[in-house]
């Protein structure tokens, strides 16, 4: 008789393989979208007219770190509420209808991006990502990415639903890790995200509908980045998650201290938001000292990350103890390495911990503008949320799949060979952006290489850059296939049973030893209030006082150089707007 | 064999990582190793590593 999740929870299982699939459809459309770009701007091989690059780019950002990985988390968090609440949702409609509306808001955005492949539609949305003004996509894309962050909201109001309902049931009990490690991201996201629904719905969208004509870009970049740090902590705590109750786990052992990964969650509650700004060091329009207090309060985020490391470690040497592990460093040998799970994660917590100290560079107000808006950025990103996330919720899935299932893992060997793939694949790709930043190459164009201008290569030569940035993303493109081609044939490999069962064991420091404190969640919410009040109101009143909440008479930037009248026109005119 | 396959897989993405980042590290120092160079100290490292390996009666641990 097994014991894993689907046997316990058939229905949530269900929910959580559906937000799975969706997960990983978008990570397959995204793994293509990068390829192309790999071997595009690298000049290597060229599908696709240089215009069009802006729109692959546009739907590897949105198909990759907005759909892939909030499925991927809103699968993982179903799955940790549930399972450490032992408990299902309050009302199993309301579950499917967040889900539903993701995924209505992806389907919107997505049309939004593709049609831009077509002239047969006048639609598009080649904005990228951030979509900063005074770029204008579609309103259908604005529309699309709303649904979806409400959707997020009212996943995060089923759970603490859920919650509140166990509470009910078990006054005065400490909140289960998992489930804390939950509500705190959602808490969050709650006051991280209201900053790019304010953008979108108060600025954006009435100015893509055409009901305001101009738009103010620094009070939305601003606006943006209030929101655009902490996402990152959005994709990188479910990884977090995996790492603190899974690794442990993977290990042999249990985690080191239930207390230190509480302190570590409220730490994100506290100083993920208040730090946007340092995402805006070259921007005009905001003074220098609110891009200092933010490149400080950036510094401080180091802290929970260290702890992270501090406490992961700890638990996976425990595990290699528990298992015969012997001496300073010869435990590592005893860890379980032949676990595609446990070793895609370990090695995503390597790469993370590397591409941590690189967002140091990032975070330093001075040296960024040695890498700002250069190819080391893009590096950084994927060393972060290209691996520490996206090779963490793979590995995590050779676990987690078979438990939502209830079928053995199909090709173990292939699946260790896979994440060894991808980090090997990254390592190439992202030194190759590393260095192509530091000696200037530009992110986000198709062109990177300018008519009559070398650049300087420390070591090597710009064609091995290239060539090791396209080679690299030939292998992450693999690696990423063998993953879903692995995901596709565990689905179908029904009489068969998972290997292991679905326990979590007790950490070794349990919650008893913390203070009660540490489950006070109003109160970190007041406090993450605060600071996001204290890092803000002066800098937005500022940025409002000088530009005028609807812009210095700011048009939008047309998509397609073809439709633009006199691109040297609308260019000055928003020169001037940012300016002024 | 002295190292389980998984392992050995293990052993050579490490290596290959290990050079790629290594080349950028030494340029800082104003050591720069050509290209060539490179690939030819990961193909003898790779191959060295496989000969340990392979070349030997004792059976891996299974640990």
């Amino acid at each position: 008789m097994s014991n894993t999740f689907v046997d316990a929870f058939p229905k949530q299982a269900r929910l959580i393989r559906q937000a799975f699939l969706t997960s990983f459809v978008a990570l397959g459309v995204g793994a293509l979208f990068g390829l192309i770009q790999a071997l595009h701007r690298t000049d290597i091989f060229r599908p696709i007219e240089s215009t069009t690059y802006y729109t692959v780019l546009t739907g590897h950002g949105v198909f990759l770190v907005i759909s892939f990985t909030i499925f991927f988390l809103v699968g993982v968090y179903q799955w940790a509420v549930t399972e450490s609440l032992e408990r299902e949702p309050v009302d199993m409609r309301f579950t499917w209808g967040w889900y539903g509306l993701m995924v209505l808001g992806t389907l919107l955005a997505a049309f939004a991006i593709l049609a831009g492949f077509t002239d047969a539609i006048d639609v598009s949305a080649d904005v990228l990502f951030t979509f900063y003004a005074p770029l204008q996509g579609h309103p259908l894309f604005y529309i699309g990415l709303v649904v979806f962050v409400v959707g997020t909201w009212l996943a995060g109001a089923d759970w603490f639903r859920t919650w509140w309902a166990w509470k009910g049931d078990n006054p005065g009990k400490r909140i289960p890790l998992p489930t804390f490690m939950v509500l705190t991201t959602m808490i969050m996201w709650y006051i991280s995200s209201i900053g790019v629904a304010v953008a979108i719905l108060a600025f954006i969208l009435p100015w893509s509908i055409g009901l305001v004509e101009s738009i103010n870009p620094t009070l939305t970049r601003t606006l943006f980045w209030y929101f655009g740090h902490p996402v990152v902590y959005f994709w990188l705590l479910p990884a977090y998650l995996l790492w603190y109750i899974l690794l442990p786990k993977l290990s042999g052992g249990r985690l080191f201290s239930d207390p230190l990964a509480r302190v570590v969650f409220i730490l994100f509650i506290l100083l993920s938001t208040p730090v946007g700004i340092h995402h805006q060091y070259l921007d005009p329009g905001i003074a220098e000292g609110f891009k200092f207090i933010a490149m400080t309060n950036t510094m401080f985020l180091l802290l929970p990350s260290l702890l992270t490391a501090f406490t992961v470690v700890a638990s996976m040497e425990h595990g290699a103890r528990q298992r015969g592990g012997e001496g300073y460093f010869g435990w590592l040998k005893s860890l379980p390495w032949r676990e595609p799970a446990f070793t895609g994660m370990a090695l995503a917590g390597l790469v993370f911990a590397f591409g941590g100290f690189t967002g140091i560079v990032n975070a330093g107000m001075n040296i960024n503008y040695l890498v700002h808006n250069s190819l080391w950025v893009p590096g950084h990103i994927h060393t972060q949320v290209g691996t520490a996330v996206a090779l963490t919720f793979m590995a995590g899935s050779y676990w987690l799949v078979p438990q939502l299932t209830g079928n053995r893992l199909v090709g173990r060997s292939v699946a260790l060979f896979q994440v060894l793939l991808w980090f090997v694949g990254i390592i190439f790709m992202t030194n190759s952006m590393y260095r192509g930043g530091l000696i200037g190459m530009p992110r986000r164009t198709a062109e990177p290489q300018y008519d009559g201008f070398d650049f300087e290569v420390a070591a090597g030569s710009v064609g091995e850059l290239n060539a090791q940035l396209a080679l690299g993303g030939v292998l992450l493109f693999l690696s990423t296939m063998l993953f879903l081609a692995l995901m596709l044939l565990t689905l179908f490999n029904h009489d068969s049973e998972p290997i292991d069962e679905r326990s979590i064991p007790r950490p070794l420091s349990g919650p008893e030893d913390s203070p009660p404190v540490l489950d006070n969640l109003k109160l970190w919410v007041a406090i993450a209030a605060v600071l996001v009040v204290l890092a803000y109101s002066i800098p937005l009143a500022s940025i409002v006082s000088r530009g005028g909440l609807f812009g210095p008479d700011v048009s939008p930037f047309p998509v397609f150089i073809e439709s633009i009248g006199d691109a040297r026109f609308v260019l000055e005119s928003i020169l001037a707007g940012i300016t002024r | 064999m002295r190292l389980t396959f998984p392992r050995l897989l293990l052993l050579v993405a490490l290596l290959i990582v290990i050079l790629v980042e290594l080349r950028t590290v030494l340029a800082f120092f104003e050591i720069e190793l050509p290209f060539a160079a490179t690939i030819a100290i990961g193909i003898v490292g790779i191959v060295a590593l496989l000969l340990w390996a392979f070349l030997s009666n004792d059976a891996p641990s299974e640990r």
